[in-house]
């Protein structure tokens, strides 16, 4: 699914001439975005429907990630924080103890 | 005193730089209340001046913090530290160094520059007394030039 997602993010960027020749008319093959209650990462603050600051492209290489508590981040970014805190990292937003949601 | 530490030094990371400018720009929309930050080319060194908020015992009074982001903020908390003169106040020792569990053990990514501001006023704004920790003497005689190398420990909520 997000590897077509991602192709259409491509076409979308590709000038209309490239990919209809004739037609006027804008016909959407597909559309995404992540079900996040925020538009945007509470670590880097990039929008959900971007990257995190470290990555180019949206889409596969940059995934958000849920916590057990519902809170979504960049899965680059959750990583960042959770690896830097011993023994238990805590969620950011909420504090509780952070679990991966299964 | 410039209460930087090595750490803080070191240039940012990218995740660092890039958050501080989204942080800025937010500031200059949306400033907290009671503090003006002297914007400067230095992305990681803010120095914000605060001013004691009516009706309380620091009202008409003006002080300055200076705030150090590490190279890895916001994994890492800033150093945030009053320059001089420091406030009088139950956790603020005389040297500038601020008793704030979410300036060390408590820190969080999703905090900003922004949200320690309004920690601080607060803090400073629940006071009903102007005087230094217990310990002041002591502690400044002892301690390491960053605050974030004390090993903090909280006791008191109420101020």
């Amino acid at each position: 699914m997000l590897s077509s997602s991602l192709l259409v993010f491509f076409l979308n960027r590709l000038p209309m001439k490239y990919w209809w020749t004739e037609k006027t008319e804008w016909h959407a093959v597909a559309s995404w975005t992540w079900d996040a209650h925020d538009e945007t990462c509470g670590i880097c603050r990039m929008a959900f429907d971007g990257c995190c600051p470290d990555c180019k492209l949206p889409g596969d290489d940059c995934p958000l990630i849920w916590g057990a508590c519902n809170h979504a981040f960049h899965l680059h970014c959750i990583l960042k924080w959770v690896n830097s805190q011993t023994p238990q990292a805590h969620c950011p937003m909420c504090r509780r103890d952070w679990q991966f949601k299964e | 005193m410039t209460g930087s530490s090595t750490s803080s030094r070191k240039v940012l990371s990218k995740i660092a730089s890039n958050r501080l400018q989204k942080e800025l720009v937010e500031w200059q929309v949306n400033p907290p209340s009671g503090f003006v930050h002297n914007v400067t080319d230095n992305l990681q060194r803010w120095v914000i001046e605060v001013y004691g908020a009516q009706g309380t015992i620091y009202a008409n009074e003006k002080y300055q913090l200076q705030v150090d982001f590490p190279e890895h903020y916001p994994m890492e908390a800033p150093q945030v530290i009053f320059l001089q003169p420091a406030p009088l106040h139950p956790h603020i020792y005389s040297n500038g160094h601020i008793c704030l569990d979410i300036l060390y053990d408590s820190w969080s990514p999703a905090m900003t520059v922004s949200s320690v501001c309004m920690s601080i006023v607060s803090m400073l704004s629940s006071a009903t007394v102007k005087e230094r920790p217990e310990d002041n003497d002591r502690y400044v005689k002892n301690c390491k030039k960053s605050p974030k190398e004390t090993r903090w420990w909280f006791h008191d909520d109420k101020v």
